[in-house]
């Protein structure tokens, strides 16, 4: 067993690392407060050639795997950009993989580039109002006519739809109750968003505050045939795909913005001065902390080994599973922690760390909570009867 | 809202909080569960005449009620007293009290009286015996005190319903097999009747059950209240003595806090311990609630205090030569005993307006109409 990083991983870190340092807590507390998208930031990124940093070479990226994704995502949350720095890129790193894996050579060819250079901006639209986690409930329909698609529905908590110009589309082409398996008959678009055809309403929220997360409306959106990602009725296997390593990135956000948060927690806690010393040699707070650093070093680990997994080829349901789930939860609490070292300091936004707080506790709930974390690992781990 | 003990109230507490470090210090307790010997302090209790305090006059007791049963609750508790046979004839009361020359034996001639359910459910499940041709014949499991009881109350599954028979424990056809616990200042026992005679007690059977099961969930939780009273105390002196690094464990912060928290669940279980014991015995229509709360939050915090207990006074404390290990294991069975935690809890919850769950309702609800909380 080696736990060590590859030398490109410790290249990525350090590069990483060097990168996000130029963007204080300053530059992401204003994007934050002003609900402006990172673009500086972004740009930093896109011209370094790391938003292809899991896309294959001949269509401009690294072709590096997931764990290379994860570690570059954590330094990015971990810098103390957090949520608003992960979720700018977020889909761009990995998001592509059902187009990169089932598309074809022309979609890939058309659209990944501009992904790569970043100056496509996509967006994952999945979820519905009616349908949550239960996604074969979805019914924004795409009805064939001719060569185009003709495309009605709603989405909901679609992340960056108002900064992007394109979307990952999930749709039905087939009603639930027309199949023969409730996840037949679903169909994937990378497509134009055409803002004639599509109204989107950002949802104002509890933070992450420089992304938006939005209200889709479709209406008679017109896809051509040409941006179906591979066969019509199979996009929820595709999409499926996607999700064990999508997870694994979401657990890296996390434990970056659980570290960010203990480091600030254990600055103050050395800093600050009462009853005569430093608030950090009070057991009561000292401890928490290291229990802390304990969680998420155990979390970190589950995490590396889940991409491990993934990148070998393996099965990796389990481990993604359980590395979102224990990160999210040690990076949460972390944050948690972090914001009651620093007593009312820790509620203002001059010390950073309620935003931690308030984007540590999305990751709780997305991009699936907790409870149905449990639910996968109860049903599909341990053989328990599903619960739901 | 102020509410306080009598002056009564507070002298009984006193007199028998003194009572039992004379007649109950340690070594002797130890002594007794060693020998297993529960029947010595039985007889003191009796002859020295606490057994009838907490019970009507007209039965044969000296008056009083259930908050002078839940103060002697707390003080057995908190002296780890062997008092199965005291509490299972408390909890059998309602039933007793319908029998006269019963509740004659029990307070003149401490002939206990035990209820026939099992002790790790809510009295009040479904009966197990039933009664067939001239006798009742079934077995019912882990009955508390059963090994030292005169007479049973039995839940029967009779042809017009649920009923409740008196039986004699002597009668031929009785078998009684006890079972060891791993808490041995309490006892319990297997009963299997096999064409037992027995009398019809002419009463209601599920509304005297259900007041059983009130009185049960209040007094055991008490009986948590002393044992965390007792384990609460023996971990203040210890860290106030235990040196290390040059200086006593409880100078240190998170100790403290420990034992800060320990004190906590000592105060609230206290104040959820004493309405629930003073709203039960005025038999206003929502004492269900109380005694579900009492028995779900104090037998909840038991053993989390005695955990909290055994870490402060790190490998000693796990020792047997230490006495801690008598709280710990009454506070680990009030928990169970009598219905636990989640089995209350799951009474509250049949009184707020949720969806039944998918294998629960109908026995949860059949519990939860045994004692008297259906929310239709």
């Amino acid at each position: 067993m080696d736990f060590g990083l590859t030398d490109d991983q410790a290249t990525i870190r350090a590069a990483v690392a060097d990168l996000a340092a130029k963007f204080d807590d300053q530059y992401w507390m204003e994007c934050d407060r002003d609900k402006r998208f990172p673009s500086e930031f972004y740009d930093v990124l896109a011209s370094g050639g790391w938003l292809g940093i899991t896309t294959p070479e001949e269509y401009g990226g690294h072709g590096f795997g997931i764990t290379e994704a994860s570690i570059l995502i954590e330094e990015v949350a971990k810098s103390g950009g957090g949520m608003n720095a992960a979720s700018a890129i977020h889909l761009t790193i990995f998001g592509m993989h059902p187009v990169i894996k089932h598309g074809s050579d022309e979609l890939k060819r058309r659209t990944l580039p501009g992904v790569v250079d970043g100056s496509t901006h996509v967006c994952f639209g999945v979820t519905e109002p009616g349908a949550g986690l239960d996604t074969t409930k979805i019914t924004t329909f795409a009805e064939r006519e001719g060569d185009h698609y003709r495309v009605n529905g709603r989405k909901v908590w679609i992340s960056k739809a108002m900064e992007s110009n394109k979307i990952l589309l999930l749709t039905r082409t087939e009603k639930a109750d027309e199949v023969a398996k409730k996840t037949d008959g679903m169909t994937l678009f990378l497509t134009d968003l055409d803002r004639d055809r599509i109204d989107v309403r950002p949802i104002p929220k509890m933070g992450r505050n420089a992304v938006s997360s939005n209200e889709l409306f479709i209406d008679d959106l017109m896809i051509p045939v040409e941006d179906r990602v591979g066969e019509e009725g199979k996009g929820f296997t595709y999409i499926l795909d996607g999700m064990n390593p999508e997870r694994m990135l979401v657990a890296a956000e996390a434990l970056g913005l659980g570290r960010v948060s203990l480091d600030r927690a254990t600055r103050y806690g050395n800093e600050r001065h009462v009853f005569g010393r430093p608030i950090g040699m009070n057991q009561g707070l000292q401890f928490p902390l290291a229990d802390s650093l304990a969680r998420l070093d155990a979390a970190e680990l589950v995490l590396r080994k889940a991409t491990w997994l993934y990148d070998k080829g393996e099965p990796s349901g389990r481990e993604a599973n359980t590395a979102k789930y224990l990160c999210a939860d040690a990076g949460f609490e972390a944050a948690d922690r972090a914001l009651q070292t620093h007593g009312g300091m820790g509620y203002s936004e001059e010390y950073n760390v309620a935003r931690y707080f308030r984007e540590a506790r999305l990751l709780k709930i997305a991009p699936l909570s907790q409870e149905m974390v449990l639910n996968y690992l109860g049903s599909h781990v341990l053989g328990l009867p599903r619960s739901y | 809202m102020r509410w306080e003990l009598s002056p009564e109230q507070a002298d009984f507490r006193t007199v028998l909080a003194d009572w039992l470090g004379d007649v109950c210090p340690r070594d002797t307790l130890r002594g007794w569960l060693d020998a297993g010997d529960h029947a010595t302090f039985a007889h003191r209790l009796h002859t020295d005449g606490w057994f009838g305090v907490g019970a009507p006059e007209d039965l044969g007791g000296e008056g009083g009620g259930l908050v002078e049963l839940a103060l002697a609750a707390e003080q057995f508790g908190r002296h780890a007293a062997p008092s199965s046979s005291w509490l299972a004839s408390m909890v059998a009361l309602p039933a007793v009290a319908a029998v006269p020359d019963a509740a004659k034996a029990l307070f003149g001639d401490g002939a206990v009286v035990a209820l026939a359910t099992p002790a790790g459910t809510i009295p009040g499940g479904d009966a197990t015996v039933r009664a067939a041709g001239a006798g009742l014949s079934g077995s019912v499991p882990t009955v508390l005190a059963a090994d030292v009881a005169a007479r049973f109350v039995v839940p029967v599954r009779g042809e017009k319903g649920l009923e409740l028979h008196l039986v004699d424990a002597g009668r031929p056809g009785v078998r009684v097999q006890p079972r060891a616990l791993t808490d041995r200042s309490r006892s319990v026992a297997d009963i299997e009747l096999d064409g037992v005679p027995s009398t019809l007690i002419q009463a209601d059977a599920a509304e005297v059950l259900a007041r059983c099961a009130h009185r049960g969930a209040v007094l055991v939780a008490a009986d948590a209240l002393g044992a965390m009273v007792a384990m609460l105390d023996a971990t203040v002196e210890y860290v106030g003595q235990r040196k290390q690094f040059g200086v006593p464990i409880g100078s240190f912060q998170a100790v403290k806090h420990a034992a800060a928290e320990m004190l906590v669940k000592v105060e609230s279980s206290r104040s959820i311990a004493y309405l629930a014991a003073a709203v039960v015995d005025a038999g206003r229509d929502d004492a269900a609630v109380y005694a579900a709360t009492a028995k779900a939050q104090i037998c909840a915090a038991g053993p989390v205090a005695a955990d909290s207990a055994l870490t402060l006074h790190g490998a000693i404390g796990y020792t047997w030569e230490h006495d801690l290990q008598f709280f710990y294991k009454r506070a680990l069975l009030d928990a169970e005993l009598l219905g636990s935690p989640g089995a209350w809890n799951d009474v509250l919850a049949d009184r707020l307006p949720l969806v039944p769950g998918p294998e629960m309702s109908s026995k949860g609800g059949a519990a939860a109409r045994a004692i008297g909380c259906d929310p239709s």
